[in-house]
């Protein structure tokens, strides 16, 4: 599987982009994304801060920030559990867009936060049943953060880390009715 | 048992790793960004629920503030221990009347109440303890040998600092709708404003005749401030992550003119911090 790494070398933070390139084939082929496609992850180390993106899927590009990928402990270096958090929420979430069953999502930047946050959870369930280290509750919290704290958002979050195979319209419609027990 | 405990022997457990601040000084990334048609920087902005990274922004920030009660907690510790009872008046420094001493005692009461608070909105928040780094710039200030400097540093500015950290997370949990949150904040708050105006207190009355310990505690504040400020993410700018909380600075005991003075010391950091980032890129691109 092809996977592309940008930059080829970091200056800003000691990444290496072998590492990154090793980790990104292996969880494209647990998720089971296509041999053939190609992959380009493109980095932007001048920044700390933690925004990631699916940019596109054709070609697939994934966007993140250097603080996305770092350890929280070791400041400019790589965390690889952290990063394959990361890298495989975003991978899911392409094969999601890959899949025309899924349905038509729109893209990344023009998501609304509480969509975004619901399709976070169900990618980082199933990235957990794949055996890869996650953070529940932290999960729950940006959840509630987007949903309310309430016992229905907590109820459509159980919904949405359990399930397998949801298309676009029945995640939104998981994250709509949640937002609905908000209060006025 | 020792006197004037060295930061490097504080205990913790292999679960907390200490970052030295100046690994996050030479840090050659910018938070900042040009922002678009002017030439003027944006930061990640205030810490408000609308951030898209709010959620994980906010637990960062929780973690920080329980390590820093816990070194809270051991400076107030520290100094109940530290210095003989006596008048504290300058006369046969370092020793303080028994009434500070009692202050303090209350003090560490708090703190590790704060401490056991701060692990449950951990859990809460899906955050590990240890699962960020601690900086121990916070106890080092608790280590200075005149008692009047020690709780100037501690009491006004690091206090000071958790106070206008507070209300951030307080208002946070209240847009949010995140109840627990805003309460535990809320009375944490207030605990924090008693402890400033203890500061505020012990620094008047021990320094009444002395204007030049006064002055030399003030300037240590400055200092300390400063470095609190940590670049401009506490500021009194629209985009500064943590504001200065005014009002309850104010029942604090802080005055108005301190708390520009504040301010500025604030704006005076954020530009060094840019200018350092720019002169690490600099560095880095050679």
């Amino acid at each position: 599987m092809p996977v592309h790494v940008q930059p080829e070398e970091f200056s800003m933070v000691f990444f290496d982009a072998h590492e990154i390139r090793a980790l990104t084939e292996e969880l494209a082929q647990e998720i089971g994304l296509p041999a053939e496609l190609s992959i380009t992850v493109d980095v932007d180390e001048t920044t700390p801060l933690g925004r990631s993106v699916v940019q596109s899927v054709d070609p697939v590009v994934i966007h993140l920030e250097s603080g996305a990928l770092e350890d929280a402990k070791r400041p400019r270096q790589l965390d690889p559990v952290g990063a394959a958090d990361v890298l495989g929420r975003l991978l899911l979430a392409v094969r999601d867009r890959l899949d025309p069953a899924f349905g038509d999502a729109p893209p990344d930047d023009d998501l609304p936060l509480p969509h975004s946050v619901a399709w976070q959870v169900y990618s980082v369930g199933r990235l957990s049943r794949l055996g890869h280290r996650t953070n529940r509750q932290r999960r729950l919290y940006q959840f509630r953060n987007r949903h309310g704290f309430t016992d229905t958002a907590d109820a459509a979050f159980d919904r949405l880390w359990a399930a397998e195979g949801l298309t676009w319209a029945e995640l939104v419609q998981i994250s709509d009715e949640a937002r609905s027990a908000l209060p006025a | 048992m020792r006197k004037s405990f060295p930061v490097e022997d504080l205990a913790r457990d292999e679960r907390f790793v200490r970052v030295p601040i100046m690994d996050r000084i030479n840090d050659p990334r910018t938070a900042r960004q040009e922002q678009a048609g002017t030439k003027g920087k944006r930061g990640p902005g205030r810490l408000t629920p609308d951030r898209p990274d709010a959620p994980d922004a906010a637990r960062a920030l929780m973690h920080g503030i329980f390590t820093g009660e816990i070194q809270a907690l051991e400076g107030a510790g520290r100094t109940c221990w530290d210095f003989e009872v006596g008048s504290g008046n300058g006369e046969g420094i370092p020793e303080v009347p028994f009434e500070l001493k009692l202050d303090m005692a209350r003090q560490c009461w708090d703190e590790a109440r704060h401490c056991e608070i701060s692990i449950k909105l951990s859990d809460h928040m899906g955050t590990e303890i240890g699962e960020f780094s601690e900086n121990t710039f916070l106890y080092e200030a608790a280590c200075n040998p005149d008692p009047v400097l020690r709780l100037t540093g501690v009491n006004r500015a690091l206090e000071g600092l958790a106070i206008d950290v507070f209300n951030t997370m307080r208002e946070f949990g209240d847009v949010a709708g995140d109840a627990v949150l805003e309460f535990c904040e809320d009375w944490m708050l207030a605990d924090e404003v008693t402890h400033v105006k203890m500061g505020s207190d012990w620094l008047r009355r021990l320094t009444a005749d002395d204007k030049e310990r006064q002055q030399r505690a003030l300037e240590f504040q400055r200092v300390v401030d400063k470095l609190f400020s940590l670049g401009g993410f506490r500021g009194d700018e629209e985009d500064s992550p943590v504001r200065l909380a005014r009002r309850f600075r104010e029942l604090a005991g802080f005055k108005d003119d301190e708390m520009d003075t504040l301010a500025e010391v604030a704006r005076e950091a954020r530009q060094e911090m840019d200018a350092r980032i720019e002169a690490n890129r600099a560095a880095v691109a050679q």
